[in-house]
């Protein structure tokens, strides 16, 4: 898996990109990272991306056109950092046919559903499997039900986002961009779960 | 520029001459906002849309249906109209829908003075400025109706007038398009607007959303246009505040010569690696654009694609790539656009037809960024912003010696010209108070800044009514085309003069004096020669013509 990583692939279709962008380049130490996020409109990707790379939260709803671009880089324990490079799609319908744009070349995918709309957990499983199709192969997959402070609202069980993320090999956690609730968690787990490059 | 000059003698022989009474003691504002109405002529363009193109069957029929409609919305017009005249006058105005729980069987619903509308030919609604859409199935079907009712006799209808109130249609393959308005602008305005909605939502989709109406005649488009309320409601907003939308002309930020050189000399350099258009803009205006060679971008397209970055809040959080379409280029595929915004007026859009672009285009951002700060062109971009454009205050003297600069603000001079009125102690010389000046091989317009007798939202608004309809009856193609226009009313004096390369329109205090309005006009003219390096984007790009 190791050589297979997927990020050098889309580097190497940029035309005129440097590599060396914040010193950076690819090693074993320094990691940079292509994430994309998916799922339905208003489950709160964008404000799961402002509460990691910002601190922020800003309640009122800001509907994401296109996609946005952000970047945020974590240290880990083993002092090897990470450097995400986010890609927040907009959830709306007519971006769906627009989607590989963006998920082309991710090593790893954040699909996010709202705990209290059932329907957003069911496009959450229609984006699982269209990344198994169309995806990476070794593609990092991470399912996140955000909104967990509304837990008096909740519609979708715990259980029920843990068994589906069991079956399809991914990664669960429930979040909160409200209250900053496990999005930390959310990265620094994706970041020790990437398959490192190979030193030779 | 012409070498014509304005004189009066002209004006005398050829131009339409309305001077309409000054109503003694109107009594309240929402009377003052009635008599904008228009002067009774046989020929004006509203009245000769619908009876001239439709057929006569048809119309009655149509209309009658209106008609029940109209006497409901009048009677309760009547009642509530003070409302609407002050919540309409807020100043700060914020995108949105608004009355999202009214539906046509609201009091308030009806009694609003302009509605559009996108539905169906199966009657399914698509959009519409107030009220949920979905409640507004049973209007929608209706509307749908009256088209088709139409549509089968062989025929089309365009307008249909009930009492004050105008429907104006506009059918584009599978999309309708209506408003109704009691605004009493002119039906080529009106269409403009349409055609405008129309183009919007384009920018969101293509014209590939036709095919789904190929295979399911029933489809419910509502859920391809979600979340995109504000970038209609905030177009809707700019038909009473952008002149652009119906001079089909865009304007830049008043910058000096090198300023603007600088940021062109950048944008030329990244068009020429594969981007398609370069634009750099301060809000509605225009600092700086480039297009590949060929490549030329509309107005209207400019304006829909402001608009459309304008209204999405996301844009100003993170730099941004997404899908846009730009109708008059290419209605059918969609551009890719990188959008960042510099600072909270000043934004940078790139367009490719390269879906892979993303990072080069971000590696231009950076490019252009360092030399925009390196040449202070922000920083030149927020003083503009500061001073404003033209103040009418300033217009200088004929003869003048010297090169004259915008900011230059000259103490009001006690010249003979100079307009005195104890009540009108504002504004330019000979009463002038607002001005517009359309170029028309550059594409491009200036307006100046209004003067203190035009301050407010609403006075703004009805100012650019005023001159939506004189630009719609200078190119009415029925009458027109005039070269001289000079009217009077209660409100202001209203002049306009077109030539081969210009239009000028321009609004005086209503008890301004003719032949001094004529000469100011001309000294205007003047003006924007000595300045236009500053207030146009000038040659230099195989741009727009």
């Amino acid at each position: 898996m190791g050589c297979g990583y997927s990020l050098p692939d889309r580097d190497s279709r940029q035309l005129g990109r440097p590599n060396s962008e914040n010193g950076g380049g690819q090693d074993a130490k320094n990691l940079r990272v292509k994430l994309v996020l998916l799922g339905d409109s208003g489950v709160g990707k964008s404000c799961i991306v402002l509460r990691f790379v910002r601190g922020q939260f800003d309640p009122t709803s800001k509907v994401t056109v296109g996609a946005s671009f952000l970047s945020q880089t974590i240290a880990l324990q083993d002092s090897t950092t990470v450097k995400f490079e986010i890609w927040d799609t907009a959830g709306q319908e007519r971006y769906a046919a627009l989607a590989p744009l963006y998920y082309r070349g991710a090593a790893v995918a954040v699909i996010v559903y709202d705990i209290t709309s059932p329907e957003s957990f069911s496009k959450a499983q229609y984006w699982v499997k269209e990344l198994q199709k169309h995806g990476s192969p070794d593609i990092v997959m991470a399912l996140v039900g955000n909104k967990a402070d509304l837990h008096e609202k909740r519609e979708v069980a715990v259980q029920d986002g843990m068994d589906y993320a069991e079956k399809n090999g991914m990664f669960f956690i429930e979040t909160s961009a409200k209250t900053a609730d496990n999005i930390n968690e959310l990265f620094e787990e994706i970041a020790k779960r990437l398959p490192r490059p190979v030193i030779t | 520029m012409s070498s014509s000059q304005f004189d009066e003698s002209v004006v005398r022989e050829t131009d339409v001459e309305v001077e309409a009474p000054v109503e003694s003691g109107s009594d309240v504002a929402w009377e003052r906002t009635g008599s904008e109405h228009e002067i009774d002529q046989p020929s004006s363009p509203s009245s000769s849309g619908y009876a001239g193109e439709g057929g006569s069957t048809s119309a009655t029929s149509a209309s009658s249906l209106i008609e029940i409609q109209r006497d409901e919305i009048e009677e309760q017009m009547r009642i509530h109209i003070d409302e609407i005249s002050i919540s309409d006058s807020n100043a700060s105005w914020i995108p949105g829908k608004r009355h999202q729980d009214e539906d046509d069987a609201s009091i308030s619903w009806r009694k609003r003075k302009k509605h559009f509308f996108i539905l169906s030919n199966s009657g399914k609604p698509i959009y519409s400025r107030y009220g949920d859409e979905h409640k507004l199935a049973g209007f929608s079907a209706t509307l749908q109706a009256i088209i088709s009712f139409v549509e089968n006799g062989g025929d089309s209808v365009k307008l249909v007038r009930a009492g004050k109130h105008q429907v104006v249609f506009l059918v584009k393959g599978p999309i309708y398009l209506v408003c109704i308005s009691s605004t009493e602008e002119p039906y080529e305005s009106l269409k403009g607007q349409l055609e405008l909605i129309y183009g919007q939502m384009l920018v969101i989709l293509t014209r590939s959303v036709n095919k789904c109406f190929e295979k399911n005649p029933k489809f419910d488009m509502t859920p391809l246009l979600g979340g995109t309320d504000t970038i209609f409601s905030s177009l809707i907003h700019s038909f009473s505040w952008n002149p652009a939308t119906f001079l089909h002309a865009y304007t830049c930020l008043p910058l000096s010569y090198a300023t603007r050189q600088a940021a062109g000399a950048v944008l030329q350099d990244i068009a020429d690696s594969g981007v398609l258009f370069a634009t750099l803009m301060c809000r509605h205006k225009v600092i700086s654009l480039v297009g590949a060679q060929k490549a030329s971008l509309h107005p209207d397209d400019m304006l829909l694609l402001a608009n459309f970055v304008m209204s999405s809040e996301s844009f100003r959080t993170s730099e941004s790539f997404s899908p846009v379409c730009l109708p008059r280029y290419n209605p059918s595929a969609f551009l890719y656009a990188y959008i960042h915004y510099f600072d909270a007026d000043t934004y940078l859009m790139l367009l490719t037809t390269n879906s892979d672009a993303f990072y080069h285009l971000k590696d231009c951002r950076i490019r252009i960024e360092m030399v925009l700060l390196k040449s202070n062109v922000l920083s030149e971009v927020q003083r503009s912003l500061l001073d404003g454009g033209m103040h009418v205050e300033d217009l200088p003297p004929i003869p003048h010696s010297g090169p004259s600069h915008l900011g230059q603000h000259i103490p009001p001079s006690d010249s003979p010209e100079r307009f005195k009125e104890a009540n009108h102690d504002t504004g330019g010389p000979a009463g002038l108070w607002h001005f517009i000046y359309r170029s028309i091989y550059l594409d491009q317009y200036v307006s100046s800044e209004f003067s203190s007798s035009i301050s407010t939202r609403q006075q703004q608004k009805r100012l650019y009514r005023a001159y939506q309809k004189l630009f719609a009856s200078m190119h009415d193609k029925g009458i027109g085309p005039h070269k001289t226009q000079f009217r009077r009313d209660e409100n202001y004096v209203l002049l306009c003069w077109v030539t081969q390369d210009f239009e000028l329109y321009a609004a005086f205090d209503p008890l301004a004096d003719k032949a001094l309005a004529i000469k100011t006009c001309n000294r205007v003219c003047q003006w924007i020669k000595d300045v236009e390096n500053e207030i146009f984007l000038l040659g230099a790009s195989p741009f727009s013509w």
